[in-house]
């Protein structure tokens, strides 16, 4: 592997894992809502 | 209830993007590539604001947690902030690590060394790791609170040990950058502004997700509330059903139906 691939590798799966956090919450906070609405 | 006002934390939202895609025109292409590293040192620019955000998460931890504790400051938001900041310390932490394991393979020629730094980074999220482990213990919000609040200030003694270990044990990991002894900044020009702003968009980063973070914590705790409320209001129904079920026949006896 070259360097090059290594700091894409690094940046994209920085960005992945903010991602996959923040609509992992998003989507906890709308469903909690959506409950909070319904009891 | 959230932590900032829902318009702030849109705004905070917008702002961290705009600040991250910033981030990422200098730090791929806008820095020049190190005269000795290549464009390996380009994943600095994420490694370097990750770490210190994990020392501001933990260090938040830290603080909510000893004003948890304090008698005169005690409330559940700072048992909130402190949970929902060790889980962001811990995924910063955790990207730490592999960012610095992606820089070191091409640069070090190895993934992984059994250096002081490196070993105290690796502690450092197990004990949050930990931490987190046992706010999910089941028990009554005060107990809980308590045992991790102790337990937040006990693991945050590792964060200065991280911080100095490049000083105190001379191993492979390079001395600090910008925060060294001498308190010298060796690094200038464009690269020195990409790390800067990495650090601010990283900031923003946190504070969103803190905030995000605070308001599911919430949410989930008032639906455990209301929850409790309804089993509670259900199990007493019931203790009145079986009552108005047999008048007059043991009724006294009853209410043992509904301990549990």
């Amino acid at each position: 592997m070259t360097s090059a691939e290594f700091v894409i590798g690094g940046w994209v799966l920085t960005g992945a894992v903010f991602l996959a956090y923040w609509l992992r919450i998003q989507q906890r906070i709308r469903r909690a809502e959506r409950l909070e609405r319904d009891t | 209830m959230t932590l900032l006002k829902p318009a702030i934390s849109r705004a905070l939202g917008w702002a961290t993007l705009v600040a991250v895609v910033v981030l990422a025109l200098f730090g791929l292409w806008g820095a020049p590539p190190d005269s000795v590293q290549g464009d390996a040192q380009r994943l600095m620019y994420l490694h370097v604001p990750a770490a210190w955000i994990a020392y501001l998460a933990f260090g938040v931890t830290a603080i909510s947690s000893a004003l948890w504790l304090w008698p005169r400051t005690r409330s559940e938001v700072y048992d909130r902030v402190a949970g929902a900041s060790a889980e962001l310390g811990v995924i910063f932490t955790g990207l730490t690590l592999v960012l610095g394991s992606l820089w070191g393979r091409p640069v070090w020629g190895v993934w992984w060394a059994w250096d002081a730094r490196l070993v105290t980074t690796a502690v450092l999220l197990f004990l949050y790791l930990g931490y987190l482990a046992l706010r999910s213990v089941p028990a009554s919000p005060d107990a809980r609170a308590k045992r991790c609040a102790i337990a937040a200030l006990i693991a945050f003694v590792d964060v200065p040990i991280v911080h100095f270990s490049v000083t105190w044990w001379r191993t492979l990991h390079q001395q600090a950058t910008v925060f060294n002894p001498e308190l010298k900044a060796n690094i200038h020009g464009v690269m020195a502004f990409t790390l800067w702003f990495g650090v601010l968009a990283f900031t923003l980063l946190y504070v969103y997700l803190l905030d995000r973070r605070y308001r599911l914590a919430v949410l989930e705790d008032d639906l455990d509330e209301r929850e409790l409320e309804r089993a509670i209001a259900e199990r007493v129904a019931g203790a009145g059903t079986s009552v108005r079920a047999s008048p007059g026949d043991d009724a006294d006896k009853v209410p043992a139906e509904v301990t549990p």
